[in-house]
């Protein structure tokens, strides 16, 4: 097996062990990048020469006899609109082509001092506005599960990168499923933090109130681990939460006994693949044959969540998107007669359709007459989700869903139609309009031999409870799948 | 649902040519039609939930972070460290 395929905590091991260095770790995943970059298409930008000279920091340490985090040295890529000192970030947007930060987002300084190695910025959605990555400026992303289809989205280009051994782990930020829903169709495991755990300090914001970064990893203990590195406190942030975290590894034991899970009907619905039901089922069967308590549930609000979650995160976005007028960064038109007419050639320019499609209706929902319509019901719909899943969670310890209606699509299947594309989000925009904690998890493939995702829902900060479950199942299915073939 | 494509992009300091026009008042009526299906509720206040964590800051003194020079990198045109705009009165 080649250091690639490996788990961070199996290179972490290694690493202590002195059976390779850093330096070896990042020489064979970028020897994979050269080898699968062209067929996969998960960066945006490599990083090489600074990735190299953070490796041998490490090596120097680990030979001065340091004591270092167990991710020291562990190559990780970074969604693009996470912002990283020196190294353009954009956003898969050609409205921020040639933005270079001059400051590090908090999760990049966190990686930094656990002495994580960074490999480069990783394909997306533009604006993390998508489903598929298909609406990057710059390239189309791969499954490399099945090159003709979409990796999902809009941390596409994170989730295709860990499937191929492009990178051990990532992070991505999840708006809606973000995270989740790229996890499900590349066969990788996503975990979309509680509101507020992981600081958004130099993320580029969709949706303020719901955008939140996360990992992913191709096993459980991996995305424990880098999420432990990810939560605190942070005062550059003001929606960050004062609170103490445990150790995430630590209480993994593979024990499900016990577990109680809810399964609410309306997630079963008829808009969801009968392969897709087929799997979850079957992963819940093998969870209550080892000791799971199941229990049916009702989440009757559900049907009304994704236009909740589209009136929501537009309103914001037409809010946060109005910065980018090519005044003092980004992307300016050539040609314009006055400062209007360079606003609006500029975010013309600039922005891709489903960008602008998302900025008019957030204008629309806000615009004079509507607010009460859309935007304040839609506000209180989230009110009322919220408690519909508090008082769920007296009777059981996790709620358990499909993580995606379908598996991965091929490429250019459903880029016309973004109705269609919106209804992929029908499973996972739920946890982010209630702020909750959800992961993603493979639970088998389809008939096509897709991967089929198995999303567990936690109460708020219950992080430890989702990753202990998710753990269990994964030791009852002897391990996820590791590094795709990409045959 | 009939949109006025034309007043929402220009509110939205977005241009939309003449020709697409037919394309995003379809797109947007969809949508509409989607995020319509909203149902009412009854029985909810919008007031703030006094259990949620946000923090208010501590007043701590702000200090220079970065160079002028560092922060007008990323300006599309400058000129004597200032961003140049197009003129705005006449």
């Amino acid at each position: 097996m080649e250091l690639y395929q490996k788990s961070a905590v199996e290179l972490s091991a290694m690493l202590r062990r002195k059976d390779c260095s850093a330096r070896e770790i990042l020489s064979s995943v970028y020897a994979r990048i050269d080898g699968a970059e062209d067929r996969v298409g998960a960066y945006v930008t490599l990083t090489r020469e600074k990735a190299f000279e953070q490796a041998d920091a490490v090596d120097a340490k680990i030979a001065a006899g340091e004591q270092l985090h167990p991710l020291a040295g562990i190559p990780v890529g970074v969604k693009d609109n996470i912002c990283t000192k020196g190294v353009a970030t954009t956003c898969s947007s050609r409205m921020l082509e040639n933005f270079v930060p001059p400051y590090n987002a908090t999760v990049v300084e966190r990686l930094m001092q656990a002495g994580m190695v960074m490999t480069g910025k990783l394909n997306m959605d533009e604006f993390a506005m998508g489903s598929s990555c298909e609406t990057s400026y710059f390239k189309k992303t791969h499954n490399p599960r099945d090159l003709s289809r979409v990796p999902g989205g809009s941390s596409g280009g994170s989730a295709a990168a860990v499937a191929s051994g492009e990178a051990v782990v990532a992070l991505g930020s999840d708006t809606g499923g973000s995270i989740r829903q790229p996890a499900a169709y590349c066969g990788v495991v996503g975990l979309k933090p509680t509101y507020g755990t992981v600081s958004r300090y130099g993320l580029v914001a969709f949706a303020s109130s719901l955008d939140q970064i996360g990992p992913m990893a191709r096993t459980v203990t991996d995305t424990a681990m880098l999420y432990g590195v990810l939560c605190g406190h942070d005062r550059m942030d003001a929606t960050s939460v004062l609170r103490e975290y445990p150790s995430f590894t630590s209480g993994l034991d593979g024990n499900v006994a016990g577990l109680r899970i809810g399964v609410p009907r309306e997630y079963f619905s008829a808009g969801v693949d009968a392969s897709v039901k087929e799997k979850v089922q079957e992963a819940l069967s093998l969870l209550e044959r080892n000791g799971a308590v199941i229990r049916e549930i009702s989440l009757p609000n559900t049907d009304g969540a994704l236009a909740a979650y589209y009136i929501l995160a537009c309103a914001e976005a037409s809010s946060n998107l109005a910065r980018f007028d090519g005044v003092k960064y980004g992307y300016r038109a050539k040609d314009y007669t006055s400062l209007n007419d360079m606003y609006e050639k500029t975010r013309s320019e600039g922005f891709g359709d489903e960008v602008k499609r998302r900025i008019l209706l957030g204008t629309f929902v806000l615009s004079s007459g509507y607010y009460d319509a859309y935007y304040k019901k839609a506000k209180l719909f989230q009110k009322k989700l919220s408690a519909e899943f508090e008082e769920a969670f007296a009777d059981c310890d996790v709620i358990a869903t499909p993580t995606a209606p379908n598996t991965a699509f091929r490429i250019g299947e459903n880029v016309d139609d973004p109705l269609k594309m919106y209804a992929s989000d029908v499973c996972t925009v739920t946890v982010n309009i209630a702020s909750l904690p959800a992961i993603s998890v493979p639970c088998g493939v389809d008939a096509a031999g897709l991967p089929v995702g198995l999303q567990l829902i936690g109460s708020r900060y219950s992080e430890q409870t989702l990753l202990r479950a998710a753990f269990g199942y994964e030791t009852l299915v002897g391990g996820f799948d590791g590094v795709a073939a990409l045959s | 649902m009939k949109i006025d494509i034309r007043h929402i992009a220009k509110l939205s300091k977005i241009r939309i040519e003449d020709q697409e026009i037919p394309k995003f008042e379809k797109d947007m009526e969809r949508i509409i039609g989607m995020v319509e299906q909203l149902p009412d509720i009854s029985g909810m206040d919008l007031s703030p939930n006094p259990a949620d964590a946000m923090q208010l800051r501590e007043d701590v003194a702000v200090s220079d972070k970065y160079t002028r020079n560092e922060l007008l990198a990323n300006a599309p045109q400058v000129q004597a460290g200032c961003i140049v705009v197009p003129k705005t009165v006449e």
